[in-house]
């Protein structure tokens, strides 16, 4: 307890007497943290809806027309016992015309005219869980496809693989975009120690003749690049905070009707949690590279 | 220390097969002059440069054995004095003793007893609370001789601590010495001052172009006697 509160004394005050490069770096690794964090976060939201939207897939399969109610019986046991799939419901001619009713509301003259008949009946086909994602409900479509019966089937592909791909190209981008500022946080924590380590050259020396340990000598560097990298990491996180707030409160109420359906979420206590995590190791590698000249242990 | 050469990257050599044993409770002048390779006998000693051939064990530590890496422990059984007396100006005379305990771990009640005591002895006590600037250079050397001995180490190594002193602040440092001596604590004191070592005779190692030339001489007989 002792030593911890000496070599937080000692970090705090290196920071102190070094106070506009730590201030800098503090500066620059919240900026770095804040970029990544907001590619975080919108990959975050997009995941999200992309799941909730996952968990509304299904695949509707139209049928043939004028398919007996015993052929229909049939189909409908045999497509219920399909790897995938965890309900059926059959939709008649007349269900989807009154549903196209209901839907066009005032506009529904439109319909005036028209047989019922003329749209075909369908099963909408609900999917168990593990396979609603644009991968596994190719497995499920292809053993519909075996079906004579089926006339057509649509289950939004097209959609769905085109948001997969946004969400995937968003992710390695963040990642890359991460690696990236990573290398520059890296880079800029150990620059300014090394600046640190230079102003108390003399001091170092000194303990180094008195015998000081390595540990001793190292651990107020290592703990001057975490703090520095919590602050950074802390700042970013507030950062992103007032910038999720402002979205909502500004940018938000015009596009309100646009975003219907889709809840914004701010990054989870988690996330949150290994952000500050994050760098907190990235403060403590960085220091470690700054002080690799002090770990040489000679006059 | 057994044959120890030591060449730098540079090509120049420092040292070129010197060997010597001090034993516990001598007092050895390591004389020569500027350029002889003293003080980088005295640097090999405390681990701060490795020689090139040799072997050399300093309290016990294998220092040259390969993998060596208890450099620390070994500074803890050594004081060591500069000629420029290399203190933290911006801190008290106290405070440039005490670092040397806090640097090795130790509590501030231990502390403060040890700084107080080790000032006494060196004939400080009355200006410990002086910034290192406001003392003279006789007291900054006093005072880096007090941090090399507040751990209590049987081995003092000094580097021409008296090159920067007048002939009153010599004698005084020299009396510490002297005494260090009588209480059993080795010393290797490397100087160049001729006059000094016949002041004050002891046993000398003379280097020159960084080889051992005395055969222990005329010099060290008295001090032999």
């Amino acid at each position: 307890m002792f030593f911890l509160r000496y070599f937080l004394l000692r970090a705090f005050k290196n920071m102190r007497g070094n106070l506009l490069p730590n201030l800098t770096t503090v500066g620059i690794i919240t900026l770095s943290m804040l970029i990544f964090s907001t590619f975080s976060l919108i990959a975050f939201n997009l995941s999200s809806f992309l799941k909730i939207w996952e968990d509304k897939i299904q695949i509707v399969a139209y049928l043939k027309k004028n398919m007996s109610t015993r052929d229909v019986n049939d189909l409908l046991r045999t497509t219920r016992l399909l790897q995938g799939v965890d309900s059926v419901k059959y939709v008649s001619s007349d269900e989807a015309f009154a549903f196209m009713e209901a839907k066009l509301g005032n506009q529904k003259n439109l319909l005036e005219g028209i047989q019922p008949s003329v749209l075909p009946a369908s099963f909408e086909i609900q999917l168990t869980k593990e396979f609603r994602n644009s991968t596994r409900i190719k497995e499920v479509v292809s053993q519909l496809k075996q079906f004579p019966q089926m006339e057509e089937i649509q289950y939004g592909r097209e959609w769905v693989e085109t948001f997969s791909s946004i969400v995937h190209i968003l992710r390695v981008t963040q990642w890359i975009l991460g690696g990236l500022l990573l290398a520059a946080m890296t880079f800029i924590i150990a620059n300014t120690l090394q600046l640190t380590i230079a102003n108390r050259r003399e001091e170092i020396e000194i303990m180094h003749l008195v015998g000081a340990s390595p540990a001793f000598i190292q651990v107020p560097f290592y703990l001057e690049g975490i703090i520095q990298g919590l602050l950074g990491a802390g700042l970013a996180m507030l950062a992103l905070f007032f910038l999720y707030r402002i979205f909502f409160l500004q940018i938000a109420p015009p596009v309100k009707e646009w975003l219907v359906g889709i809840p914004i979420f701010f990054l989870p206590p988690k996330t949150i949690a290994s952000f500050l995590s994050g760098g907190m190791v990235l403060g403590f590698f960085g220091s470690f590279v700054a002080s690799l000249r002090i770990l040489k242990y000679s006059g | 220390m057994a044959h120890v050469s030591k060449t730098f990257p540079n090509r120049i050599s420092a040292l070129s097969d010197v060997s010597l044993e001090v034993l516990p409770g001598d007092f050895v002048y390591i004389a020569g002059s500027s350029g002889s390779g003293k003080t980088t006998l005295l640097r090999i000693l405390f681990c701060a440069e490795r020689p090139t051939h040799g072997e050399v064990t300093v309290n016990g530590f294998p220092i040259t054995q390969k993998g060596f890496n208890k450099v620390h422990q070994l500074r803890r059984t050594m004081g060591i004095v500069f000629q420029d007396a290399k203190l933290l100006q911006d801190r008290t005379a106290s405070d440039n003793v005490a670092f040397a305990l806090e640097a090795t771990g130790q509590f501030q009640r231990e502390v403060k007893r040890k700084v107080s005591e080790i000032l006494t002895q060196v004939g400080l006590q009355e200006r410990r609370e002086e910034p290192i600037l406001a003392l003279s250079a006789g007291e900054q050397q006093r005072v880096a001789i007090a941090r090399a001995l507040v751990n209590d180490p049987p081995l003092l190594l000094v580097d021409e601590p008296t090159g920067n002193l007048d002939a009153q602040m010599t004698t005084d440092v020299m009396r510490i010495f002297s005494k260090l001596h009588q209480k059993g604590t080795t010393v290797v004191f490397a100087t160049q001052n001729m006059d000094l070592i016949r002041r004050y005779p002891y046993r000398t190692i003379q280097v020159t172009g960084g080889k051992r030339v005395d055969g222990e001489t005329a010099l060290n007989t008295k001090a032999e006697a």
